[in-house]
C-alpha cells in the first residue's frame, strides 16, 4: 500500500514530448510523499528568504531559534492540490507583511515548479523574531 | 501592565452618586416642606401608607418581582467585584495577511513583545523589561515596563525607546502604534550583560 502522497503532474512541454502524455500513464506513475513536499517547502523558505527555523533540543524541548535552520512545514494534500503550513522565524524588525507575502509567493512558485503540485494556499506562522543580538550583549 | 476597571468604576460611581444626590435632595426638600408645595405631595408629618402593608405585598407577583430585582442587583454587584481583578488582556494572534485567499499569516503578539524586550534589554542601564501588546495588527497598543539600575540615564533610555524601539515595532507591523505606555522602575540590581566597549580602533584577530 502506498503512503498518502500527491501524484506528480508532468511539467508542460512543447513539441513531440507533449504527445507522450498519453503513454506516460501506461508506463507507471510517480507518487510524491507529503514529506517530500514539506521538506522542499522548508528548504525553499530557508534558501530563498531570510526566514529561519529551530535547531537543537530533544523532543521539541530546548530548541533554539536559528536563522540557518530549515523552517518546519506541513502539507495537506487533496489530490494534486496542496495547502502548506510553514512555521518560521524572522529577523526583527523586517516589515512582516511584506516579508511573509514574498515568502508565500516564493514557496508556492518553487514547490509548484519542483513537484508539479498546485499550491493553493501557504499559511505562515511567525513563531519567533530575533534581533540578531540574542537579547544580551555578547560578553567580551 | 495589567488593566483595571477604572472606567467601569468611574461610570458606576457617577451613576450611583447622581442617584444618591437626587434622593438626598428630594429628602431635604421633603423635610423642609418645599417639595409638598412644589409638587403637591404629602407633607413630611403625614403618613403616606396607611394600614397594613401585607395587603400590598400579598400577591405572589410582587414577591417574584422583588426577588428578580434583588437577584439582578446581586449579580450586577458580583460582576462589578469580579471586574476589579486586574487583567493583562493580551491581544489574540495578529493576522498579517490581506484577504487570506493565498493563505494566512499569523503572529502571536507575545513573539513581537519578546523581540521588543530583547531590543530594550540591550540599552545601557536596562536590567530587565516586559512588553505587552494589545489592540489589533492594524492598531497595536504597546505597554512597556522597563527596569533600569540606579546608574542608568533614564532620559537617554526613554529617548532611545521613543526613537528606536517604537518606530521599529511600527515598521515591523507596518502600522502606526495606536498608543504606547511606558513605566520605568528603578532597581538596585546591576545589568548582567557584560561590559560594553565602544571601540573605534582596528580589531586584530
Amino acid at each position: 500500500m502506498n503512503p498518502p502522497g500527491a501524484h506528480a503532474t508532468p511539467l508542460p512541454r512543447t513539441g513531440d514530448a507533449a504527445e507522450d502524455y498519453g503513454e506516460a500513464g501506461t508506463r507507471g506513475q510517480t507518487v510524491l510523499a507529503a514529506r517530500v513536499i514539506e521538506k522542499i517547502a522548508g528548504q525553499v523558505a530557508s534558501d530563498e528568504s531570510s526566514a529561519g527555523g529551530s535547531s537543537g533540543g530533544f523532543l521539541g524541548i530546548g530548541t533554539r531559534a536559528d536563522l540557518s535552520a530549515r523552517p518546519k512545514a506541513s502539507v495537506e494534500l487533496a489530490g494534486n492540490i496542496a495547502t502548506l503550513r510553514v512555521e518560521v522565524g524572522m529577523l526583527y524588525p523586517v516589515p512582516l507583511r511584506q516579508a511573509t507575502e514574498e515568502l508565500r509567493r516564493r514557496i508556492a512558485t518553487r514547490v509548484t515548479e519542483l513537484t508539479g503540485v498546485d499550491v493553493r494556499q501557504v499559511d505562515i506562522r511567525i513563531s519567533w523574531l530575533t534581533t540578531g543580538t540574542n537579547g544580551r550583549r555578547r560578553l567580551l | 501592565m495589567r488593566q483595571t476597571a477604572g472606567t467601569l468604576n468611574r461610570t458606576w460611581l457617577t451613576i450611583l452618586g447622581i442617584l444618591c444626590l437626587a434622593a438626598g435632595t428630594a429628602l431635604i426638600l421633603q423635610a423642609s416642606g418645599t417639595l409638598p408645595t412644589l409638587l403637591n405631595t404629602a407633607p413630611a408629618w403625614q403618613s403616606v401608607v396607611t394600614g397594613d402593608l401585607h395587603a400590598f405585598l400579598a400577591p405572589q407577583g410582587v414577591a417574584a418581582v422583588i426577588l428578580i430585582i434583588g437577584v439582578i442587583i446581586g449579580v450586577l454587584g458580583l460582576l462589578w467585584i469580579i471586574a476589579q481583578v486586574p487583567r493583562r488582556n493580551p491581544a489574540g494572534a495578529y493576522r498579517l495577511h490581506g484577504d487570506g485567499s493565498r493563505g494566512f499569516t499569523l503572529c502571536d503578539p507575545s513573539v513581537l513583545a519578546a523581540a521588543v524586550e530583547k531590543q530594550i534589554n540591550t540599552l545601557p542601564g536596562v536590567v530587565t523589561s516586559a512588553a505587552l501588546l494589545r489592540g489589533t495588527a492594524y492598531a497595536p497598543d504597546l505597554t512597556l515596563k522597563v527596569t533600569v539600575n540606579d546608574r542608568a540615564d533614564v532620559q537617554d533610555v526613554i529617548h532611545r525607546i521613543q526613537t528606536t524601539t517604537l518606530p521599529e515595532l511600527s515598521s515591523a507591523l507596518e502600522a502606526p502604534l495606536q498608543s504606547s505606555r511606558l513605566q520605568i522602575d528603578i532597581s538596585g540590581r546591576t545589568q548582567s550583560t557584560g561590559t560594553v566597549v565602544h571601540s573605534t580602533g582596528t580589531v586584530v584577530y
